[in-house]
């Protein structure tokens, strides 16, 4: 690797850690978070994991976060913190960097080092590195795919074609909108082959479809990758083989899955959703928020592959660009077209655009003429990439749970905080200490994250309604069930705390409790 | 006639009942130590997983906690709003007259402009009233924008503005004493257009303070109306 390349990736990394590693358990949980992380309780604890076709998508962030977990020697589930669970994102969203000097002879080397400088920046892949979700698992198994693809293209080995079957193993057994991508690749692959057919000379041969198929990888290197995929897909389906059921249940998830992308979902949003949350976020006062400048070089990035006239292995190729381009166009397509919407599934396309975007700058730098052009875009390129990084140390730090903040969606309030805060306090000083008896009741079973919160208790009942005698020492309760407890003169309810927006929770404490909580517990800081 | 078959076999008895015995003491002393060391394990369910919850958009009022109107509070005849008249300051360092004045100008819309923003932590505003009356109500509108719930609401009133003399509470819900004016026993409530009346029973003092300690939505301190009502307290 060229030494240029190398330094540049390197301070890419730097960026990247940065931005991603500080105060990385500050904001509170997420419900998505909270479920995923006492999922993995059971494979943690019991070895236990079986897939669950209806919700909560595929293996692959919850082995892989065994692995880290078990590498780093961590403690006990009820000593984990929730940095330990988001470091696993962390080091998936930073690989994406370590992956990207596969691509370096087709992107160029500039617009190879500008990518993993606008990876290491970009807002979006800021915020999701830091999202104990499946999202940023997908896009590096997808880019995984890409890469390993593109160095079997140009040379052809098993090595290569084994990688991507198991990069593709891999997509579908993270998230089941993998085919979207698959969908996209094979609309990239197509517009290639139309886009070279209708320039090429007159007289020149023009393959046939199936031709360009066999030019473009052996039957036999096809059935390894195939056979690798399949594999990569059953072991984790199928839960290391003891859950026969859970690789039939990677097609049946489709069920479910497609009667909520056409509508059966409280996730409905317009189709230029996620353009609105990428380029020109601005709710109500305060800042704006906009990703602009990538989308930007990305158009940019985008022509350079569309030119007539390109040099024979040229840097960067023209055949990887065009296929970036209609790739995160139907991406983009697709995903915009869907009714269902959650604001991590962007990061999909939003990919492809920062791919293309480091071309696009390597491009213009290349054109930039003379010493002044080079200088002023220099300073542009500068200015675009410090603004895109104050975003970003902004809506992880200031905005990470405010309604401004174009990334966040449904996110746990940080009252809820104080009310685990109390409800600990409040049992450090009964005598049962964790194993005080809790209940926590909300409509819907609508209480997460607190099973991740209160997971040091081991007394504790949780209920998708008011169950018929609600009493405990502590109560957590929906204010929408009105449990009232303290009508009864057995309890205070000693405070209300929003769990989301809108969502409210109030807590319950037994007066004796409460009184010897105020009698013991430390005194409170000025 | 042979009594062999018959014979009362008492060693055997007498074997028994010894064993009975310490098989009772041993099960009186097991369950007496479970009466003082084992604690009850109950089977609670699990919880259920759910899917991402719905995102809601940031303002309508779509909990509403009461569907009850507020049952009128009596007052004498005479009284009259005396904050609007009422000289005010505030522990939070960065509010100046001309924004506290938004709490005493008669509007009640949470709008940006007619809301006053006290700093994080708890946070009070004084009233001067000029002379000691006779209260009867006190009504507090903080941000109701949304619904959200402030946090340590206390209201005091006492003789002198360093609130040393005769001080006496009138409202607190400080539950765990973190604002550290003693523990309160009054409820939390949700923020609405009705504000929230304090009665004050015809209290005498010339010094009214309000404190909160921040939101469920926001750490900062948020005002928008403040009215208190009394009279010139009745010639000796």
């Amino acid at each position: 690797m060229n030494r240029g390349l190398l330094l540049a990736l390197l301070a890419a990394l730097a960026v990247a850690l940065a931005l991603r590693v500080p105060q990385l358990a500050d904001r509170p949980l997420h419900n998505d978070e909270a479920v995923n992380t006492i999922k993995f309780r059971a494979l943690w604890e019991k070895g236990g994991y079986r897939y669950d076709p209806n919700e909560h998508h595929g293996p692959t962030l919850f082995y892989a976060t065994l692995a880290w977990l078990r590498l780093t020697g961590a403690p006990g589930f009820v000593r984990m913190g929730e940095a330990d669970f988001r470091w696993v994102t962390v080091l998936f969203g930073v690989g994406l960097i370590l992956l990207l000097p596969l691509l370096a002879d087709g992107l160029g080397r500039g617009g190879t080092a500008a990518a993993a400088g606008l990876t290491a920046v970009s807002p979006a892949f800021v915020f999701y590195s830091r999202y104990f979700i499946h999202e940023m698992l997908l896009v590096w198994c997808t880019l995984l795919l890409l890469a390993a693809a593109w160095r079997y293209h140009r040379r052809p080995h098993w090595g290569w074609a084994v990688l991507a079957g198991a990069g593709l193993g891999l997509m579908q057994a993270t998230k089941e909108t993998f085919v979207l991508n698959l969908a996209a690749m094979v609309a990239g692959i197509a517009a290639n082959w139309l886009w070279v057919r209708w320039t090429a000379p007159p007289g020149a041969p023009r393959p046939t479809p199936l031709a360009t198929v066999r030019a473009l990888i052996s039957p036999a290197h096809l059935a390894a990758a195939a056979g690798v995929t399949v594999l990569v897909a059953v072991v984790l389906f199928s839960s290391f083989f003891t859950n026969a059921s859970g690789p039939l249940d990677s097609f049946r998830t489709y069920l479910p899955w497609v009667n909520r992308a056409a509508g059966a979902s409280p996730h409905l949003h317009p189709w230029n959703y996620y353009l609105e949350h990428l380029l020109w976020f601005h709710p109500k006062a305060g800042h704006w928020f906009s990703e602009a400048f990538i989308a930007g070089l990305a158009v940019v990035g985008a022509a350079t592959g569309f030119r007539r006239r390109t040099a024979e292995n040229a840097e960067p190729d023209s055949g990887l660009i065009r296929f970036l381009a209609v790739y995160t166009l139907v991406l983009t397509v697709l995903y915009c077209g869907i009714a269902y919407k959650t604001p991590w599934c962007l990061l999909g396309f939003w990919h492809g655009a920062v791919l293309l975007a480091g071309v696009g700058a390597a491009a213009w730098w290349r054109a930039a003429r003379p010493v002044a052009g080079r200088v002023a875009l220099a300073l542009a390129l500068a200015a675009g990439t410090a603004h895109l990084a104050w975003q970003a140390w902004q809506l992880d730090t200031v905005y990470a749970t405010d309604r401004r903040n174009p990334y966040i969606y449904s996110q746990t309030s940080e009252s809820l905080l104080e009310l685990v805060d109390l409800v600990r306090g409040v049992a450090a000083t009964a005598a049962e200490g964790d194993h005080l008896r809790l209940k926590v009741m909300a409509p819907d079973s609508d209480y997460w994250p607190l099973p991740w919160y209160l997971r040091q208790f081991d007394q504790i009942g949780w209920f998708d309604g008011r169950p018929a005698d609600p009493a405990a020492p502590i109560v957590v309760a929906a204010t929408k069930l009105d449990v009232a407890l303290d009508d009864q003169k057995t309890h205070f309810m000693v405070g209300i705390f929003e769990l989301r927006p809108q969502v409210f929770l109030q807590l319950y404490v037994r007066r004796d409790l409460w009184n010897q909580y105020l009698a013991k517990r430390p005194k409170p800081a000025e | 006639m042979n009594c062999a078959h018959h014979r009362i076999p008492v060693r055997r008895l007498s074997t028994l009942g010894l064993l009975a015995a310490a098989a009772w003491f041993a099960a009186s002393a097991t369950l007496r130590a479970a009466d003082e060391m084992v604690p009850l394990l109950l089977k609670l369910p699990a919880p259920m997983f759910i899917g991402t919850p719905k995102d809601m958009p940031a303002n309508p009022n779509l909990e509403k906690p009461s569907d009850k109107p507020r049952p009128p509070l009596l007052v004498p005849k005479d009284v009259r709003n005396l904050a609007s008249s009422a000289t005010l300051n505030s522990s939070s360092t960065n509010a100046t007259q001309a924004s506290l004045h938004k709490l005493v100008d008669g509007s009640k819309e949470p709008s940006d402009a007619g809301t006053v923003l006290l700093r994080k932590g708890t946070q009070y505003v004084q009233f001067d009233l000029g002379a000691a009356y006779e209260l009867f109500a006190i009504v507090i509108w903080h941000s109701h924008d949304s619904p959200k719930v402030y946090h340590d609401v206390i209201v005091r009133v006492a003789d002198d503005a360093a609130f040393t003399q005769n001080v006496r509470t009138l409202f607190n819900n400080d539950f765990d004493d973190s604002s550290h004016l003693g523990a309160g026993t009054d409820k939390e409530y949700f923020e609405s257009h009705e504000g929230k009346l304090v009665p004050a029973n015809g209290a005498k003092a010339r010094y009214v303070r309000t404190y909160s300690k921040g939101s469920t939505d926001s750490a900062m301190n948020e005002y928008t109306e403040v009215e208190i009502y009394g009279r010139p307290p009745a010639a000796p």
